[in-house]
């Protein structure tokens, strides 16, 4: 079936022809997700994935592929640097730069942009990139793969534990045309190996951008991989990302995301427990007001048996913004003694805001302990008057209870540079929509 | 799992069997002229028949939803005989009741006689689709209020029926409520006046008993300012190898302070344990507290039925009303349910409840998908939602799909969901305390549900826990 | 207490089991008569637990060889509620939770069943209030426990002493105690050891199978058992257990093995 395009895709996939990576097997799949893209079409709010989160804004925007990259001034990314970050791979509006990146080279590990990935480690890319991030149904995943030219790889070899974190920083010059931007991550967790990843995503100044990032993370036989993942866009940005996690007998994957930017934004997680005895914990925040949306959808997929999961998601709305938050957790037949329990809670800040909320249980196996929890409401008129009585002024009291509600998300971050400089940024934030 | 949990399972439907009572059937198929034959038999005003054009034409351009979780091969519509009805016969009282209907509901173990006398409810009995006995009417009549089928409310009452009937569900609301507003044959009409409480509870036993005749029940039950009533319905099915379609539109209306309790419970025919045959039960039900402080309860036990798509819903319009769902829907063998509720809240100070059991036995899948809706101008609405899951068995599926929208931030909504499961374990370490597996299940179930049983009047609680007893039988062990 | 002449409870001969194709148990052989109190004792996985699930009937076993006589009939062709009815008890390592079922009801659906089975009265509820509370004293337990749900959300030590609760309710004739003191701290431990002491008579008989000797400094073991590898492999008197204790079990394996080359 032929979909009727909108301005949004027509101008994305009307643009120039790719050159070739150099890669048969790379061309052929872009080549492929190009075709998926083309016979897609921009999901509608008929869809049930999409009921929540419209998309008519998108739609409607045209955006250019990024001609050149931008040059943005050293000291404005200085200050986004993690200077206790192990390695560090910068994008300047998708495009690797070197100038600003570190990566050190020691053994057990490998932090490379793809174009070194492609030469040093050809039979490991083939085998593993596009391999999780399925782009068949999903129109946003098809134009990453279709488009793919940048990635940041990381390689842990078995029984290693990276020494840091590694830093993978995306940074939007926000220029005054609108453009695209497909960003990329791969990370290949060997068996028994840890590792740190930090995907950030930051603006450095306002301007209408569409970004599509996708991740693939790999975790084998009992290796663990935390995942920090920051989206901090411009105001008038589209995010819609996806991150496709495959996780091997006895692993264990940790994620933290937290949405703060973005007009319009979408994180997809999705997590299959390919083997016994997987544990992953999820913990997200989305704080937003003006007109902003973030919508979170994530998927974990029990598919055998001894899993856990532990899952909790909080929404902070103010002004006009609207969360959405779809979590669904499938234990599938034969998947026993599953122990998943998810938790989210929704904070209204003002008249205008609205939040969506569909836990989702799918259960085929009967000796399984699953739960969820979820709760919208305001501020606790108890613990408000708590803190009246001892002093605080109410404005005072209301910033310092939407704080603590927001911290408990940013408290699970395990890198404390990273959760300190959070912390501020909320506190912030609190103020704002008071 | 063990032999006692099949065996559990896998016994025969009871209220198997066919009554034969000769009906005046209509031809197979739906057109413009069956719905004109239709009306035409049952002498209905212009204004009827319009309304059942009008949701005819409309039904032509719709298609069926695909969003519940349920798979069944396609409904030939125009296989189905619309209009079925005993020949007619004059009844003074109970005891010229057809004696092979009577010897029905004895089977049935509801010995309805006793029943109306013993308990005090009077029972309008829809055979097929016509009423054919009612009880009690004179009693009602005294204090004002109107029981009786809805073809009687039409011709008798007219102005009522034109005022509320399609008010709560328009007949463009959703595929199967049109095909019902077109074709309703007949149904229940309660009409309960200002500042009257309903002496007794009401109650209609529905029975299908045509083979291949489509029900097509209408029920509107309207409580005026201070009105109050209990209304119980309750189905068995005999056995057929052909799926029937089942598709009712129920409509409750409450003005200001009326109370409105709806209980349910219903147990047709399931299909074999292969899923052959069963009862597709596509029901739209739907309160409407309309007035402030109205009240509107459902109460459901579902056990029946190859396919349940159900969603007993409340409308809390009226400031500081309340809507209440309880429910427990038991699914076995090749069962599915999509079963919940929504609650719609658009006043002030507006409350809801919902307490929602799924058992899932066998090959079955139970899914419970509600919605609650808080609109932007309902002020300090609350939700609480409860839905557990219990998996009896590892071939079954339970599945939960909550839907909370909330536009006001004065709102406060909870929902909390969690599964168990009735296993060796458990069976075992009763067993090891000398308590055998049928009466273990019988108190995990009961366990599991007395929140909900606890909702219904005391015979229906009785009825409904042998009910989910029989229905589990074999299945645990 | 040893009492020469006093009937044969349990006796065991012989018994080999499996679960799945997997054996456990590999020939063990055991007599307990009304009034004694025996432990059996072994390291992990040496199928001590084994042996009193599949004495009270769990399904997950199956009896390969042997024999197993309680008060001179088969055991192993009654079910498990047969059994209990009869006056066997086994006390769980691992009681499990079951929601929605409240302590009081079950506890009053199992004093009937076993009531009913042994031909005595059944007990309305307010005439079993009565009974329960007079038996809470005994494990030193609340009687808010009763109106929780079974074993639902109760600690390792709460859920110890809801096991004897039972056992005080059901009387039993014999009781088998699946590692009853582990996880409890010290003054549960006296709780329940107290709770079993008061339950022993002249006409009963106890068979606590432990890893510790701990428990036994509470309930005095007229016998205690060594097994592993699914054998009972020496058996001694209370002075056993605390040679055990000093010694650990290698020393009884090695003796074991060093008679079995001589034979």
């Amino acid at each position: 079936m032929v979909a009727a395009q909108s301005t949004f895709l027509t101008t994305l996939l009307g643009s120039a022809p790719q050159r070739s990576t150099g890669m048969a097997w790379l061309d052929r799949v872009r080549a492929a997700a190009l075709e998926r893209a083309n016979a897609a079409a921009v999901p509608s709010a008929r869809e049930e994935e999409w009921r929540f989160t419209d998309l008519a804004p998108l739609a409607r925007l045209s955006f250019q592929p990024r001609a050149q990259a931008a040059a943005p001034s050293t000291q404005a990314v200085a200050a986004r640097l993690l200077p206790q970050a192990y390695a560090r791979l910068v994008f300047v509006d998708g495009v690797f730069a070197e100038a600003l990146s570190s990566l050190p080279s020691s053994a057990g590990v490998r932090v490379m942009a793809l174009e070194q990935a492609l030469r040093d480690e050809p039979a490991l890319l083939e085998a593993q990139l596009a391999r999780l991030g399925a782009y068949e149904h999903n129109v946003f995943t098809a134009l990453n793969t279709a488009f793919l030219r940048e990635a940041a790889v990381v390689v842990v070899d078995p029984g290693h534990a990276v020494s840091g974190p590694i830093h993978v920083l995306h940074l939007a010059s926000g220029s005054a045309e609108p453009y695209a931007i497909y960003p990329r991550t791969l990370l290949v967790a060997g068996a028994r190996s840890r590792c740190t990843l930090i995907e950030d995503f930051v603006a450095l100044g306002e301007g209408a951008y569409f970004s599509a990032p996708l991740a693939e993370v790999s975790i084998a036989p009992d290796a663990a991989v935390s995942h920090i993942r920051l989206q901090r866009e411009a105001a008038s940005a589209f995010q819609i990302a996806a991150a496709f996690v495959e996780q091997a007998r006895g692993s264990t994957y940790r994620l933290v995301h937290v949405a703060l930017g973005a007009r319009l934004s979408r994180l997809e997680v999705s997590v299959v427990h390919g083997a016994t005895a997987c544990e992953t914990a999820i913990d997200g925040l989305a704080m937003i007001g003006a007109r902003q949306l973030a919508d979170t959808h994530t998927s974990v997929d029990h598919a055998h048996p001894e899993g856990r999961l532990r899952q909790t998601h909080r929404c902070v709305a103010g002004g006009a913004a609207h969360a959405v938050f779809n979590g669904k957790i499938l234990v599938r037949d034969g998947a026993q003694r599953t122990d998943a329990a998810q938790s989210f809670r929704g904070l209204l800040l003002s008249e205008r805001a609205q939040i969506d909320a569909k836990p989702q249980l799918e259960i085929f196996a009967d000796d399984v302990k699953c739960a969820h929890g979820a709760a919208i409401g305001q501020l606790d008129a108890q613990a408000l008057f708590y803190l009246r009585s001892r002093g605080l002024g109410e404005q005072q009291a209301r910033n310092l209870l939407t704080y603590a509600f927001a911290a408990e998300v940013i408290e699970r971050i395990a890198v404390p540079a990273v959760r300190s400089a959070l912390a501020r940024v909320v506190l912030e934030r609190t103020r704002e929509a008071a | 799992m063990s032999a006692v949990i099949q065996d559990l399972v896998n016994r025969p439907y009871e209220a198997g069997f066919v009554t034969p009572i000769e009906a005046d059937v209509a031809p197979r198929g739906l057109s413009e002229e069956t719905i004109r034959l239709i009306s035409a038999k049952k002498r209905e005003p212009d204004w009827l028949l319009e309304f059942r054009l009008q949701a005819y034409r409309h039904w032509l351009t719709m298609s069926e939803p695909k969003w519940p979780n349920v798979h069944y091969p396609p409904i030939d519509f125009q296989d189905i005989i619309y209009y079925a009805a005993p020949k007619p016969k004059k009844l003074k009282s109970m005891d010229e009741v057809d004696p092979e209907l009577m010897r029905t509901f004895e089977k049935l173990g509801v010995p309805m006689n006793e029943r109306a006398a013993l308990a005090g409810v009077a029972v309008d009995v829809i055979f097929d689709s016509v009423s054919v006995a009612t009880t009690y009417k004179q009693k009602l009549a005294e204090v004002g209020i109107i029981f009786c089928s809805i073809s009687e409310a039409v011709a008798s009452h007219p102005e009522l029926v034109r005022k509320y009937l399609g008010s709560v569900v328009p007949p463009a609301d959703n595929y199967y409520a049109a095909l019902n507003s077109a074709v309703f044959t007949d149904g229940s009409f309660c009409f309960i006046p200002k500042g009257v409480k309903c002496p007794m509870d009401l109650s209609t036993y529905f029975r299908i008993n045509t083979q291949d005749s489509g029900q097509f029940e209408r029920t509107l039950i309207v409580a005026e300012e201070g009105a109050a009533v209990s209304y119980l319905e309750g189905c068995t099915a005999p056995k057929f190898d052909t799926n029937q379609l089942h598709a009712a539109v129920v409509e409750l209306v409450a003005l200001d302070h009326a109370d409105i309790k709806y209980s349910t419970v219903q147990n047709w025919y399931a299909g074999d344990e292969n899923g052959v045959g069963g009862i597709f039960n596509f029901v739209t039900k739907r309160g409407l507290c309309k007035g402030a402080s109205s009240k509107i309860s459902w109460t459901q036990v579902e056990t029946g039925s190859a396919i349940t798509w159900k969603y007993p819903s409340c409308v809390l319009l009226g400031d500081n009303s309340i809507g209440e769902f309880y429910s427990v829907a038991l699914t076995n063998h090749r069962q599915q349910a999509d079963t919940g509720t929504k609650m719609i809240h658009l006043g002030n100070n507006t409350r809801s409840r919902i307490i929602s059991k799924g058992i899932s036995a066998g090959h079955s899948n139970n899914s419970y998908r509600g919605l609650v809706k808080i609109g932007a101008k309902a002020d300090n609405a609350r939700n609480y939602s409860q839905c557990d899951s219990m998996l009896i068995g590892s071939r079954c599926g339970a599945n939960t799909f909550p839907y909370i929208q909330v536009r006001n931030r004065s709102a406060q909504v909870e929902h909390e969901a969690t599964t168990s499961k009735i296993g060796e374990d458990q069976l075992f370490y009763f067993a090891s305390r000398g308590v055998g597996a049928e009466e273990a299940v019988s108190m995990i179930i009961n366990g599991f549900c007395k929140d909900v049983f606890q909702q219904l009047p005391m015979e229906f609680a009785v009825e409904a826990t042998k009910l989910l007893g029989l229905k589990l039988e074999g299945s645990v062990g | 207490m040893i009492r020469a002449g006093a009937p044969v409870l349990l006796d065991v001969r012989e018994l080999e089991a499996s679960i799945g194709d997997k054996p456990i148990l590999k020939g063990v052989s055991l007599e307990v008569r009304a009034g004694e109190v025996h432990a059996i004792m072994g390291p992990n996985g040496s199928g001590k637990s084994t042996l009193a699930k599949l004495l009270s009937g769990h399904p997950a076993y199956s009896v390969t060889r042997g024999s197993v006589a309680y008060r001179g009939s088969d055991l192993l062709g009654l079910s498990p509620e047969a059994r209990a009815q009869a006056g066997l008890f086994l006390g769980f390592q691992y009681p499990v939770e079951i929601p929605g079922v409240s302590n009081a009801q079950f506890l009053r659906l199992a004093y009937n069943s076993v009531q009913a089975a042994r031909g005595a009265e059944e007990l309305d509820p307010l005439e079993f209030d009565d009974l329960v509370r007079e038996k809470l004293a005994l494990v030193d337990m609340d009687p808010s426990f009763l109106e929780r749900n079974v074993n639902e959300g109760f600690s390792g030590g709460e859920k110890k002493r809801n096991e004897i609760l039972q056992m005080a309710l059901l009387e039993p004739v014999l009781a088998l105690l699946d590692e009853t003191d582990s996880g409890l701290d010290i003054d549960a431990l006296r709780v329940v050891a107290g709770g079993v002491n008061s339950l022993a008579g002249a006409d009963n008989a106890i068979v606590l199978v432990t890893h510790y000797q701990r428990l036994l400094n509470y309930i005095e073991p007229d016998y205690v058992h060594v097994m592993e590898g699914g054998q009972i492999i020496k058996t001694g008197d209370k002075a056993l257990a605390l040679e055990l204790e000093a010694r650990g079990y290698d020393w009884v394996r090695a003796e074991f093995d060093a008679a079995r080359a001589a034979a």
